[in-house]
C-alpha cells in the first residue's frame, strides 16, 4: 500500500509537470487565437480586445495559473469554434473513446496473450513460427496505412463491415482491430519470451521434481510468473493506444477524443486543444498509475515485505 | 561389459554392509548438443545407493556429476542434454524407460531431489506453504487439512524455525538457509526411499551448511533413505558420506567407503584432491592445487583422461583410458596407482 501511495505522489508530480509542458506547448506553438474565433474581417482593435478578454496578454505563469484553476473547478470553458462546453464534448466523445479504446485494450491481452503461450508451447512448430512472422510485419505496418487497407478490404471489397461511423458494433470492429494490431503483437512476443524464460527456471525443475504435472505446472506456476513483466508494461499500451487513437479515429470517423484534438488543433481552436491534450495525458499517466499498481498485486515480492 | 559386472559385485559387497540395493545406474552415458555438434559427459558412469546410505559424488565443476543426478529424476534440461545409454534401475523398474506421468509420480514420492541454489529454486509467485500442499495433493489424496499437516509437519522435520508460521511466506522473506530447509521439507514430505541432494550446501553461509547437513544426515538416517550427495567439497564428504565415488571429465575414476578414501586414495586425481584441502594447522602454507586443467569435453585427450596432469604417467597411459578395476571395497581406474604421501 506505501509502494502504491508514493507511486501515485509521483504520479501527481508528472500530471504538473506535463501540464505546464502542455499548456506552454500550445502557447508557443505561434498561430493566433483569434484567427479561429473571429471573421477575418475583424478589425486589430478587435482583435486585441478579444485577446484580453480571453487573458492572452497576462503573462503566461499566470494565465496558466487561472486555467488551472477553472479546470479544477469544472469550467474548462468552451470550444472558440461553435462555443460548445468543454466538460459536455468530454463526455460525449470521451465515451465514445472508451467504448474504442477499452475494446482495442482488451484486445491486445485477450488476443496477444493466448497467442503467445501458443507460441512458446509449440516451440518452433509452424504455429509458432507463423505466429511470430505475423507479429514482425504487424509491429512492422504503420497503422495508418494498416487502417487504409483494412477500409479497402473489409469495406470496399468485400463489403462486410463499414468503413467509417460510430456507433455501433459492427462499426466498432476495423478501427479497434486496427488500434489494438501493433499491441497484440508485442504483447505476443512478450508473452512468448516470458514464457519461455519462466519455463528454464530453476523453480520450474523444483515443481518438476516435485511431480506436479507438465499441465499444472505451465496452467499455474509458468503463467503466473510469466504475466507479471506483461502486466507491468500495461501502462505503455495504454499510451500506445491513446496516441494511436488520434490516426485511428480520424480515419474511421470516429467522433472520440483523438478525432475532436485533431481537428481542434487544425482549426486553431486553442481551449479544445489544450484541454484534451491534458485529458489525454492524464489518461496516459493515471494508466501507468494504475498498471504498476496491479504489478504491485502480481508480484509478491512487491508487496509489503516482512 | 566389465564395467557392468563390476557394478553388480559392487551392488553385493554394499548390501551385505548396507540395506538392499535401492538405485542402482549401469553404464549411464549422457550427451549435451550444442549448436549442431554433440559431446559426451558422462562417459559410462555406474553407481549403487543402497538403503540407508550416504554415497556421495565428488568432482570439479563439469565433471558431469549433476547430469548424473538430474539423469535420475529424468530432469536433464531438454533439448540440450539427453541419455544416450545405460541404465537407471529402482525397484527393478528401468527409470530410463518409463512413461513420463510414471516417472512423475516416482517424484518426490520415491526419489527426490533438492537443488544447489535455494534463492531462485523457489516459486517466487506462491507461498511456501501453497507449493508444499500442492505437491502433496498430486500424490496423495488427502483433503486440504490433511495436506497441510504434512507440509507442516515436513517443514518442522527440516527444521524450519516457526515452521507453522511460515506456510503464509514468499520464498523472498526467507533467508538462503530457511529456502533450502523449505525444499528439503519438499523433498522428504512424502517419505521418498531415495533422496538425491546436488550440492545442497554450496550456495550457503558456511554457518549454515553445517546444519543443513546434518539436518540432511538426521533424517536419513532415520528414515533409512539412500542418499546421492553431489558435491565438490572433500569436507562435506567427510562429514556426512559412506561411500564416495569420484568423477573426473564424466567418468568414475575411484570408489571406495569413505574412511578408506581418505586414509589410502589410490588415483592420483584423488589424491591431488585430498591434498587441495587447506589444512588449518599448517599456518599460511602453500595451497596445493592440481596442475592444468580439465580436458574439453569435445576434444578428450587419447587414453587416461588424467594422464595430461599426472605426475606418474606412463607411457601406456598415452595409448589406452584404463578400466575400472575392483579391489576389494574399492574400484579405481588407474594403470600406475602410487601410495599416497600426506603432503
Amino acid at each position: 500500500m506505501k509502494r502504491a501511495a508514493s507511486r501515485l505522489v509521483y504520479t501527481l508530480i508528472v500530471l504538473f509537470v506535463s501540464s505546464v509542458a502542455v499548456f506552454y506547448a500550445i502557447r508557443l506553438s505561434g498561430g493566433d487565437a483569434t484567427a479561429a474565433a473571429l471573421p477575418g474581417s475583424a478589425t486589430e482593435e478587435y482583435r486585441e480586445a478579444f485577446r484580453d478578454r480571453l487573458g492572452l496578454n497576462e503573462p503566461i505563469y499566470q494565465q496558466y495559473f487561472t486555467y488551472m484553476g477553472r479546470i479544477l473547478s469544472g469550467d474548462p470553458g468552451n470550444s472558440l469554434t461553435n462555443n460548445k462546453a468543454l466538460t459536455s464534448m468530454l463526455s460525449e466523445h470521451g465515451r465514445n473513446s472508451l467504448v474504442l479504446g477499452g475494446t482495442a485494450f482488451g484486445l491486445v491481452f485477450l488476443v496477444g496473450i493466448p497467442l503467445g503461450i501458443v507460441a512458446s508451447l509449440r516451440r518452433n512448430s509452424w504455429a509458432d513460427q507463423g505466429i511470430m512472422s505475423m507479429s514482425t510485419v504487424a509491429m512492422a505496418v504503420p497503422n495508418f496505412w494498416l487502417a487504409l487497407l483494412a477500409v479497402w478490404l473489409f469495406a470496399s471489397r468485400l463489403g462486410w463491415l463499414p468503413s467509417a461511423g460510430c456507433c455501433s458494433t459492427k462499426q466498432l470492429i476495423l478501427p479497434a482491430v486496427v488500434l489494438a494490431f501493433e499491441g497484440i503483437a508485442l504483447t505476443v512476443r512478450m508473452t512468448r519470451s516470458s514464457m519461455i524464460e519462466s519455463q528454464n527456471s530453476d523453480y520450474v525443475r523444483t515443481l518438476r521434481a516435485g511431480g506436479l504435472s507438465e499441465w499444472r505446472i505451465t496452467c499455474k506456476h509458468v503463467l503466473r510468473n510469466a504475466l507479471i513483466p506483461i502486466i507491468s508494461l500495461a501502462g505503455l499500451r495504454i499510451g500506445q493506444i491513446v496516441g494511436y487513437a488520434l490516426i485511428v479515429e480520424t480515419i474511421f470517423g470516429w467522433p472520440g477524443l483523438g478525432q475532436v484534438l485533431v481537428n481542434a488543433v487544425l482549426r486553431r481552436d486553442y481551449p479544445v486543444a489544450q484541454f484534451f491534450s491534458l485529458v489525454l495525458v492524464t489518461i496516459v499517466v493515471m494508466g501507468n498509475w494504475v498498471a504498476d499498481t496491479g504489478y504491485t498485486i502480481a508480484n509478491p515480492r512487491l508487496r509489503k515485505s516482512t | 561389459m566389465s564395467a557392468v559386472e563390476t557394478k553388480s559385485e559392487l551392488g553385493e559387497a554394499a548390501s551385505s554392509l548396507k540395506g538392499m540395493p535401492l538405485l542402482e545406474i549401469e553404464d549411464l552415458r549422457i550427451s549435451i548438443s550444442s549448436e549442431g555438434s554433440s559431446f559426451e559427459v558422462v562417459k559410462g558412469v555406474s553407481l549403487t545407493v543402497c538403503e540407508n546410505e550416504v554415497v556421495c559424488l565428488v568432482g570439479e565443476s563439469g565433471c558431469g556429476k549433476s547430469m548424473t543426478a538430474l539423469s535420475v529424476m529424468g530432469l536433464l534440461p531438454r533439448g540440450v542434454a539427453r541419455v544416450t545409454e545405460g541404465k537407471i534401475d529402482y525397484e527393478g523398474r528401468d527409470l530410463l524407460s518409463l512413461q513420463s506421468r510414471e516417472l512423475r509420480r516416482l517424484r518426490a514420492d520415491s526419489i527426490s531431489m533438492i537443488f544447489q541454489d535455494p534463492i531462485t529454486s523457489l516459486d517466487p509467485v506462491f507461498t511456501i506453504g501453497s507449493v508444499l500442499k500442492e505437491v502433496v495433493r498430486s500424490h496423495r489424496d488427502v483433503s486440504r487439512a490433511e495436506a497441510k499437516e504434512i507440509a507442516v509437519r515436513a517443514l518442522v522435520e527440516a527444521e524450519l524455525p516457526d515452521a507453522a508460521d511460515h506456510l503464509d511466506s514468499y520464498p523472498h522473506q526467507l533467508s538462503g538457509g530457511m529456502r533450502q530447509r523449505v525444499m528439503i521439507a519438499l523433498a522428504i514430505a512424502l517419505d521418498p526411499r531415495i533422496l538425491i541432494a546436488d550440492e545442497p550446501t554450496t550456495a550457503l553461509d558456511v554457518t549454515v551448511q553445517a546444519q543443513i547437513l546434518e539436518n540432511l544426515r538426521a533424517r536419513q538416517r532415520e528414515r533409512e533413505m539412500g542418499m546421492l550427495l553431489i558435491t565438490h567439497d572433500l569436507a562435506v564428504v567427510a562429514s556426512v558420506a559412506d561411500r564416495v565415488a569420484v568423477m573426473y571429465a564424466g567418468e568414475i575414476v575411484e570408489e571406495a567407503p569413505v574412511e578408506e578414501l581418505f586414509a589410502n586414495p589410490q588415483h592420483p586425481y584423488t589424491q591431488g584432491l585430498i591434498r587441495a584441502l587447506p589444512d588449518i594447522s599448517v599456518s599460511r602454507g602453500s595451497l596445493h592445487s592440481i596442475p592444468g586443467r580439465v580436458p574439453s569435453p569435445q576434444t578428450p585427450p587419447p587414453g587416461c583422461l588424467f594422464a595430461p596432469r599426472c605426475d606418474h604417467v606412463l607411457d601406456s597411459c598415452w595409448e589406452a583410458n584404463p578400466e575400472l578395476q575392483r579391489d576389494g571395497a574399492q574400484s579405481l581406474r588407474c594403470f600406475n596407482p602410487q601410495p599416497f604421501e600426506v603432503r
